[in-house]
């Protein structure tokens, strides 16, 4: 069975119709491309494109917007789910203008994971040689420690063991789980969550640590690890996009499709002049179409 | 003349300290005092594979590039690669030694013109009783009375200044102030002027995943942290910020900011890890001596076998002798 992709161009006043023209102008072997998004700018990709409305002009800018990025973003998800498709890439949305059209949730992740029927998500940023998972996301700093519990761990850290291994094809892989205070608490001179919240978390999924959050991402670059669970967005984030120069990938993980995305924002900035670089949505478009060829044969939704 | 600590004799300080100073001392005018155990350098020079250039240092004790052994606190024995209690107490004795030698007025012939420190336990220190010291930096801080100090990481493509050290996440909140941050900011760019950035662009970090996003993620970035940026700008200092922690590190690594002030520790040791490996240097700023070390901890697994990379320590040696000569007239 050949592949087929859906790509979502994300918000049309960003650089994500930019970005993704530039990939499809010599794209990755391998799939077949829909793109999802306003009628005029899908118009002018060499693919088959499904348009989603016109985006309006003047005082209703923003919340049209936010209707097109959703409208793609949910019809893909509904592809997905229906089997016509067996991966999707997203182009990066704004949050303002979704929430300004009426999609109140805090990214794609905890999106699709209710447009998929509720399933357990867990977001990963994968480079090349480096793959993070979140177990926490958007939320304040303060909030961090409340919501890190043994139980979210472990289901994020099983999330993760079970992507790993239908979708990247490695089975049995070495976890490790970033510690949450500096020298991983240094035997509870430094905070005892690592000791009583994150060192359980990790013999229950039979992985390493808590590591120092300093030595962690490190030593799972240099082959160590398969997977850092990090215990909260800046950390992870942090490492990932030290490692990646631009090209790291936002992959979603949990849903009975594949998801992938640049891990990058709009760059309304530099959205319209031609110059944004569109490495990182190759790499979202190439992972989605490694691991759709892996996942098709162990979580095809519709089986 | 620099003094060096030896760091808790278990660990791989004995090893990056003789290997660090065979290299560094080499048509070097400065000399060196080293507190620690001799006979714990003698072994560690042999496992490094440069006894004879260690050997050769201690030689010439009172000529440049000599090196001072002082080891009166040595364990009676070799001590094991864990925390113990006797290493504790060794190795915080000989950088209260260091102190007092670098506190000794200008002139004094056993004047120290630099400390750099090796690698110690925390958990050694706590079972020695030195529990109350989270780390080298908090004590040299008491000891030279000094009420703003930060510590700060220096490698070849980015520096990074902390506004909270050694403090659970839990607490990072409490400890962050508008004229905490506002002080880093302030110390961060004399510490830069003082390694050649003479009008340094100084990039300040987000407490919250994207900064906040515009108060969506937490309030701290744009009701405490802004403020402070607003007060250096007054000042004159090229202060931008809050901005997001992920993406900000790359960009002072691409040459956009001469410094980067992070909120707690684990934010701003994550990029200088991951891009220095064993380059990065620890700096203590505010103090009135000058302080470095390197940047990696005692590494017990490792210890003893030769395996050390001594890259962190030489490069600690470096900045001090960079940093030395200015110190007695800019501190």
């Amino acid at each position: 069975m050949s592949l087929r992709i859906a790509i979502t161009v994300g918000d049309p006043r960003g650089i994500g119709p930019e970005i993704v023209e530039k990939v499809l102008q010599d794209p990755p072997p391998g799939a077949d491309f829909v793109v999802l998004g306003p009628d005029d700018i899908v118009a002018r990709y060499q693919v088959p494109g499904i348009g989603v409305g016109k985006m309006v002009s003047g005082g209703g800018q923003l919340q049209s917007a936010g209707e097109l990025t959703g409208r793609a973003v949910e019809q893909a998800a509904r592809m997905a789910m229906d089997g016509e498709i067996q991966a999707m890439v997203t182009g990066p949305a704004e949050k303002r203008a979704l929430h300004a059209a009426g999609f109140e949730y805090p990214g794609h992740t905890e999106w699709l994971a209710a447009l998929a029927g509720g399933v357990d998500v867990a977001m990963m940023l994968a480079a090349e040689g480096l793959r993070v998972v979140l177990v926490t996301t958007h939320i304040p700093l303060s909030q961090v420690l409340q919501d890190l519990t043994v139980e979210r761990i472990v289901r994020v850290g099983r999330i993760t063991r079970q992507a790993l291994g239908d979708w990247f094809g490695i089975p049995d892989a070495r976890l490790a789980v970033c510690a949450v205070n500096p020298h991983a608490g240094e035997g509870g001179l430094f905070g005892d969550e690592d000791d009583t919240v994150l060192a359980p978390a990790a013999a229950q999924l039979d992985a390493a640590g808590p590591l120092p959050a300093d030595t962690v991402f490190l030593k799972a670059s240099r082959g160590e690890f398969h997977a850092v669970l990090a215990p909260y967005h800046d950390v992870g984030m942090t490492a990932i996009k030290m490692v990646s120069f631009g090209k790291g990938v936002n992959v979603t993980l949990g849903l009975p499709f594949v998801r992938t995305s640049p891990d990058h924002g709009t760059a309304f900035d530099i959205a319209g002049r031609g110059i944004a670089d569109p490495a990182s949505m190759r790499k979202a478009v190439e992972l989605a179409i490694e691991l759709a060829a892996r996942g098709t044969h162990a979580t095809a939704p519709g089986d | 003349m620099i003094a060096v600590t030896m760091g808790d004799p278990g660990g791989i300080g004995p090893e990056v300290v003789a290997g660090a100073i065979v290299h560094a001392a080499a048509g070097r005018e400065a000399r060196f005092v080293v507190f620690g155990d001799g006979a714990a350098l003698d072994r560690a020079a042999a496992a490094m594979r440069v006894a004879d250039g260690w050997e050769a240092c201690v030689g010439r004790a009172a000529e440049p590039g000599g090196v001072v052994v002082i080891d009166e606190q040595a364990p009676a024995a070799a001590t094991p690669p864990e925390p113990t209690e006797v290493g504790g107490r060794a190795s915080m004795r000989w950088v209260e030694q260091a102190i007092e030698a670098a506190l000794r007025p200008a002139g004094d012939a056993d004047r120290a013109d630099a400390v750099v420190t090796g690698p110690i336990s925390k958990q050694a220190w706590a079972m020695a009783g030195f529990g109350r010291f989270p780390g080298h930096t908090e004590l040299f801080a008491q000891r030279c009375g000094s009420k703003r100090w930060a510590m700060m990481l220096v490698s070849p493509r980015l520096r990074v200044i902390l506004a909270t050290t050694h403090v659970p996440l839990l607490a990072v909140g409490s400890h962050l102030t508008t004229a905490r941050v506002l002080e880093t900011i302030e110390l961060g760019t004399q510490a830069c002027v003082r390694l050649g950035v003479a009008s340094p662009r100084v990039a300040v970090c987000g407490l919250n995943p994207h900064a906040g996003e515009g108060g969506l993620l937490g309030d701290e970035d744009d009701h405490l942290i802004a403020p402070a940026i607003a007060a250096a700008a007054e000042q004159g200092i090229r202060a931008s910020g809050p901005h997001p922690a992920d993406t900000i590190f790359g960009a002072a690594v691409r040459g956009r900011h001469d410094l980067v002030v992070a909120m707690y520790h684990d934010q701003g040791l994550i990029p200088v890890k991951l891009l220095a490996r064993d380059e990065a240097v620890n700096l203590t700023v505010g103090l009135p001596i000058v302080r470095t070390s390197p940047d990696h901890g005692t590494a017990y697994d490792i210890a003893g076998q030769g395996k050390a990379d001594p890259g962190s320590m030489i490069a600690a040696i470096e900045l001090a002798l960079t940093l030395a000569p200015s110190s007695a007239a800019d501190y």
